[in-house]
């Protein structure tokens, strides 16, 4: 391997990890002092076309805590036909089928380059997918007509054979019957009362009828679905459902001017929850939650129908002046748990100009492995486009959705986990690998990921446990196993194992390795979840003030520089952008709620917190091209020196795309250059970025915003926003005119914030 | 080809809202370019300020009067062009050399309805009357539609292929297109289409028409089309 650059990135393609440090420290002592903690980005179903899956279960150790799957690092002994676990050193018999290998015919789990490998393993019926719409009709008349068409749409998408349902609400919760023709029925229930899981599940027919005792009792779940009348096929029902939707009318119940019209989200929820409970618990099903304003009634309300009072801001919830705040994300929270108990996953599509309650609601997606999804109007391409994605296939046709996973982590002995960062649960298995030391959802070895896309990516942090005074010998290599399984979409069990290994090294002889082994943009990702995992729960300023201090760390274990002389101090190449990232981090919405909406935050942190490494690094460092007549779009500085009159700039934040015309490139397109035949080269460079953003518009979910703008443009401002003001009105007349564009702020510049890094760095009292 | 199209998006009701691609276009997508991943190296291996003038202009000159045209083609290939989509997936272009299955001519609707009405009438004997009333039903929203010049020619078009793919048993291209008539044209088609479950019985029906009753059809649906998709 000719570079570590090549070795992270083949580990990535390959196993869809991506480690902090790729040589680990060989004592607990020593792991702390590095600051950044032993700690990977993991991509559970990361896409392998080139991984076809083998149809045999897993080989296990047959110890009965250890359990480890047989892999690549295991030692064999093909005479005797006998494998020795990696992970505990138990010697285990190959099992009978396995009576013909040896070493020129190995099966593959054995092969180097399947250290990820995927079984089929046919255990249990197949399940269908399900797919419940739970949809508002409190609407605006043009959004609800939008929605119903997209829902419609969204029928001839799923499988023939997924099973779909339908519950309406506003001031009442209607929950439809497919099954009738010709004639519609639905079950109605008040959209004030908490009804438990067993009183829907009476009053919807899922239970058995009294017999002997005063109640209904509740069915086996294959019989209580076989009995459901609001689950069924797309197939049988594609016909009747259709109509049902062309039909749907904005909720009846009048509202009186300054109000606020009464919305029952929380029973809606609730009763979708119920009827999947009785029905199809541990079988994987989206629930769809689409919404375009904030509960308004019955639990779960996040805030009254009087119009006169406002919804929460961070304002009132840093004053504790948000009513509804704490019982409403208590509801919720209770329904999520219940979901994700049931392995079910909850989206929510909101989609209003002011904020839905999100907030309060975030914990269902969270929780659940649901998307997110946050528009201004039904009727927008952004949620249209974003509602198809949610059913786009892979190579092999088949959906980018899998359900019911569980995700074990075990780890060789001079390791254990302390916790995982993404959009899981914990399943509270306390085995011998998992640490003391919590660190995001901890005290666990295993989490359930309801619902999983090829994207969807876990930060999970490691302790090393080995003592200073007993390091493990050098040459050793310390291993990490995920076994994942799951449902696929074409209604597969399937297991994905992938085991990975690195080497130990002393960190007081080998820190330069060490050193140059560190994967700085994983590392910032990993670092900058903590920080999103904690502003959940503290200060904002606190986080700030914890993440500078790790960076300082950080940058005095290994810069080079002379004590108190901050002109001396240098980081190496395998750091160098490490401070940038914290920079800019420091300035997203991920940690910053000015200007932002409760909602707009939980809506940003949502995503940020289950992105693979690409996507999360966009997020934090915005991308910035340039295109002009001097040669090929190239990547420029995120700087407001990178804004040139005779340039395009393309900036991809994730939620954004902005392309910004400089000033003079700007004064052509007014002056109309592009249309005469002579400067065909002028129209083509207009054209350029548009076609590149277009790339980009095709395979983000959710959909970006797309914003095109110049010089003197008001919606200018997002790109102005995030570059680094390195030039602004304080310093304008150092800089001369012609550079860049001055930045109206008095944000600190990167260069201000590396100054001061350096100072603290260097500095003998810290 | 028509089918093949980006739209502005709705910026009325969202705002900065992205373009919308059409189904033909976000299926049709080709091998990826390079992406827009890379970022610039900041000035030395230490974070530094930029350099303070940019190379291509001169602060001491004057500001420019008027504008300067921009600069001339030059002999050397245009610049920008290294990102160029190819052919195939240009914006709002329409009508380009007509491989695909669209006929340019304007299709007839008693041509397209005698297709449907026969592969209905076809299954008649094995599939409940109910269903084939409701497909029935639809056919003839559709035929009425269509006469009192409700539909757009796309999706005119787009309906006599769907129809020519029934004829010719060509059930899965047919049900792609049926798909990308909802997902592209959903607020003019919703009312008359949504029979896909239809379609897919028409074609069960056809392919078990060895007089089983049209009931043991229904209950093997669920597994011969899981089997199918």
């Amino acid at each position: 391997m000719a570079t570590y650059q090549e070795f992270i990135q083949q580990n990535e393609d390959r196993d869809g990890v991506r480690f902090s440090w790729n040589l680990w420290p060989s004592s607990r002592l020593e792991a702390t002092r590095l600051v950044v903690p032993v700690s990977c980005l993991f991509t559970p179903l990361k896409e392998r076309p080139d991984l076809p899956p083998v149809q045999y279960e897993p080989v296990l150790c047959s110890r009965a805590n250890c359990k480890a799957v047989l892999n690549p690092l295991c030692q064999v002994d093909f005479r005797a036909k006998i494998w020795a676990c990696n992970f505990c050193f138990q010697r285990n018999p190959f099992p009978p089928s396995y009576a013909g290998i040896s070493e020129v015919n190995q099966p593959a789990e054995l092969m180097p380059q399947f250290s990820t490998i995927e079984y089929i393993v046919q255990r249990g019926a197949p399940a269908p997918l399900i797919f419940f719409y739970v949809v508002d009709t409190c609407l605006e008349e043009e959004d609800l007509q939008a929605l119903k068409e997209s829902l419609q749409m969204s029928l001839s998408l799923l499988p023939p054979n997924a099973l779909v349902g339908l519950i309406t609400f506003g001031r009442m919760v209607q929950v439809h019957e497919l099954s009738c023709e010709g004639i519609s029925k639905s079950y109605v229930f008040r959209g004030t009362k908490d009804f438990s899981s067993k009183q829907i599940q009476e009053m919807l027919g899922l239970t058995k009828p009294a017999a002997p005792g005063p109640q209904g009792r509740p069915m086996p779940p294959q019989e209580a679905a076989s009995f459901c009348k609001f689950l069924l096929p797309v197939h049988k029902v594609d016909m009747n459902l259709t109509d049902l939707l062309g039909e749907l009318q904005r909720d009846p119940w009048p509202v009186p001017q300054g109000k606020r019209p009464l919305r029952s989200t929380g029973v809606a929820l609730s009763v979708a929850l119920g009827v999947l409970e009785g029905t199809y618990p541990n079988t994987g099903a989206r629930v769809m939650l689409f919404i375009g304003g904030p509960p308004t009634q019955g639990p779960g309300m996040v805030v009254g129908d009087e119009l006169k009072t406002p919804i929460r801001s961070w304002h009132d919830i840093q004053k504790d002046n948000a009513r509804h705040l704490k019982k409403a994300t208590k509801y919720y929270e209770a329904l999520a748990n219940r979901s994700a108990v049931n392995g079910h996953s909850i989206d929510i599509y909101a989609c209003a100009l002011d904020q839905t309650g999100l907030l309060e609601m975030k914990c269902l997606s969270n929780l659940t492995g649901g998307h997110v999804v946050m528009g201004d109007s039904f009727n927008t391409s952004l949620f249209k486009q974003t509602f198809q994605r949610v059913f786009s296939k892979d190579y092999n046709g088949d959906f980018r959705m899998a359900f019911g996973g569980v995700l074990e982590v075990k780890t060789s002995r001079e390791l254990k986990v302390c916790g995982a960062i993404g959009p899981c649960v914990s399943l509270n298995s306390k085995a011998s690998c998992v640490s003391e030391n919590e660190m995001g959802i901890g005290g666990t070895s295993q989490w359930k990921l309801c619902s999983v896309n090829p994207s969807t990516t876990l930060g999970i942090y490691f302790e090393v446990v080995n003592q200073h005074n007993a390091p493990v010998p050098q040459g050793g290599r310390g291993a990490v196993q995920f076994v994942t399984q799951y449902q696929h979409s074409n209604t597969q069990r399937r297991i994905r194992v992938t085991t990975i290994a690195r080497n130990w090294a002393d960190a007081q002889s080998q820190i330069q390795h060490i050193e140059s082994s560190f994967d700085q943009e994983a590392a910032a990702v990993l670092m900058a979840r903590l920080g999103v995992f904690r502003a959940e729960s503290e200060e904002g300023p606190d986080v700030l003030r914890w993440l500078d201090r790790q960076l300082i760390r950080l940058c005095q274990k290994f810069g080079q520089f002379n004590k108190d002389d901050p002109t001396s101090f240098r980081l190496s190449e395998s750091l160098s952008l490490y401070p940038q990232f914290m920079f800019h981090l420091r300035r997203s919405p991920f940690l910053q709620v000015f200007n932002n909406s409760p909602d707009e935050s939980s809506y940003y942190r949502h995503h940020f917190v289950r992105q693979d490494l690409t996507q999360s690094l966009i997020m934090i460092q915005p991308i910035l091209y340039s295109y002009s007549f001097h040669g090929p779009p190239e990547p420029v500085l995120l700087d407001s020196s990178s804004i040139l009159p005779d340039r395009i700039l393309l900036m991809d934040t994730f939620f954004q795309l902005v392309i910004y015309h400089g000033e003079t490139i700007a004064q052509w397109r007014k002056a109309g250059y592009q249309e005469m035949a002579e400067y065909e080269n002028f129209k083509q460079l207009l054209q350029a970025p548009l076609d590149d953003a277009q790339e980009i518009l095709q395979t983000r979910f959710p959909m970006p915003r797309y914003i095109d703008t110049e010089h003197g443009g008001s919606q200018a401002r997002f790109l102005l926003s995030k570059v680094n003001p390195s030039q602004t009105h304080n310093n304008l007349y150092a800089w001369g005119q012609e550079s860049g564009a001055p930045i109206l702020t008095d944000d600190v510049s990167l260069q201000v914030f590396m100054d001061h890094l350096k100072k603290l760095a260097v500095s003998s009292s810290t | 080809m028509e089918d093949m199209y980006i739209k502005p998006g709705n910026q009325e009701r969202g705002w900065n809202d992205p373009p919308q691609f059409s189904y033909g276009l976000q299926m049709a997508r080709g091998p990826k370019r390079s992406l827009l991943n890379k970022r610039a190296a900041p000035p030395v291996s230490d974070v530094e300020a930029p350099s303070l003038i940019p190379p291509s202009s001169d602060p001491l000159a004057p500001p420019p009067r008027g504008v300067a045209p921009p600069p001339p083609p030059a002999d050397r290939p245009p610049p920008g062009s290294m990102a160029m989509l190819p052919p195939t997936l240009g914006p709002m272009e329409s009508s380009r050399g007509s491989n695909s299955s669209q006929s340019e001519t304007e299709p007839y609707v008693e041509d397209v309805m005698m297709i449907l009405d026969q592969a209905l009438a076809a299954c008649r004997q094995t599939v409940r009357d109910q269903i084939c009333n409701d497909v029935s039903k639809r056919l003839r929203l559709l035929e009425v539609s269509w006469i009192t010049g409700k539909l757009s020619l796309p999706v005119r078009r787009r309906m006599d292929t769907l129809a020519r793919e029934l004829q010719s048993g060509h059930w899965d291209s047919a049900d792609e297109i049926h798909r990308s008539l909802m997902v592209d044209h959903v607020t003019e088609v919703s009312q008359w289409m949504g029979w896909r479950g239809g379609l897919k019985r028409l074609n069960q029906a056809e392919k078990m028409s060895d007089g089983r009753t049209g009931l043991k059809i229904e209950r093997s649906l669920p597994e011969a089309t899981g089997s199918s998709d």
